[in-house]
């Protein structure tokens, strides 16, 4: 990965996941959440938001290979609809920005999270600062 | 009905190893900064640190408990990770409605929100946001 060549528009990162009761209960006990899922109007457990937001950068750490190193510094979320357990997302990232400032290199991506029939559930704008000097590293190790 | 200066429900964790390891097989995020502790010595931490969206997770938490199902449908954040968190820290979630505005019904409730730790110092802190149906008292 050269990250000085990406271009800001272009797609760095495209994925679809199915958000089931085995991710979901992962995600749950990771965080420690013990606020209890939330339910739609037929019973159907939800999905928190923040898992749907983690899968939404998932795919960009996997195909940036973003190295050790790389400092998380910002992140906007806006939420629209919510993600009932079973249901199965597309997650599109784009690059917004693409800067050298002083010895990091600051990337800016874009995602977007939409559901079945395209309707959008989520957006997404993360900051990540990557050190100038370091090559990428494999991720999965 | 929240009300500005409304206090939000307060979330407090301790995070562990553990939990760091858990959150990395359950996000795909490996960075070697989180799990392993060789490279993280070497870095400007001395150590391994949390993901810093497993700690904005409890954000999430004091704002779907807060909001409930108004949250995931229509909520945001904006944030900024001031510090890390490290194995060990105590977390603690702050949070309070800053505004209320009513326009065509709805009502748009914008908070800050931070994760304070421990020692004092602040791991994230920003803006959250949550439009609910406007109900008649």
């Amino acid at each position: 990965m050269e990250y000085g060549e990406l271009e800001a528009g272009q797609v760095v990162s495209r994925h679809s996941y199915c958000l089931d009761s085995a991710l979901v209960s992962n995600y749950v006990e990771a965080v420690q959440d013990g606020s209890g899922l939330l339910s739609d109007d037929s019973g159907v457990e939800l999905v928190p938001a923040m898992a749907v937001a983690a899968l939404s950068i998932r795919g960009v750490v996997e195909d940036l290979r973003i190295p050790g190193g790389t400092l998380h510094v910002g992140q906007e979320f806006e939420f629209s609809g919510a993600v009932r357990q079973g249901d199965s997302v597309d997650c599109v990232a784009t690059l917004a920005q693409n800067s050298v400032r002083g010895d990091w290199r600051f990337l800016v991506v874009e995602c977007l999270v939409s559901g079945e029939d395209d309707a959008e559930l989520m957006k997404g704008k993360s900051t990540i600062m990557i050190p100038a000097d370091l090559g990428p590293r494999e991720v999965g190790q | 009905m929240m009300r500005k200066g409304d206090s939000l429900p307060t979330i407090e964790k301790v995070i562990t190893q553990e939990r760091i390891e858990k959150y990395a097989r359950a996000s795909g995020d490996f960075n070697p900064i989180h799990i392993d502790r060789e490279f993280a010595e070497s870095t400007q931490f001395g150590g391994t640190i949390a993901h810093g969206m497993m700690v904005a997770a409890t954000i999430s938490e004091m704002m779907a408990a807060a909001f409930g199902r108004d949250w995931p449908e229509s909520g945001g954040m904006k944030i900024r990770f001031r510090s890390p968190v490290k194995p060990g820290q105590r977390i603690t979630t702050q949070g309070s409605v800053r505004r209320v505005d009513v326009s065509d019904g709805v009502r748009k409730i914008s908070c800050s929100v931070s994760v304070v730790k421990d020692d004092g110092e602040t791991a994230i802190a920003g803006q959250a946001e949550v439009s609910l149906a406007e109900v008649s008292e």
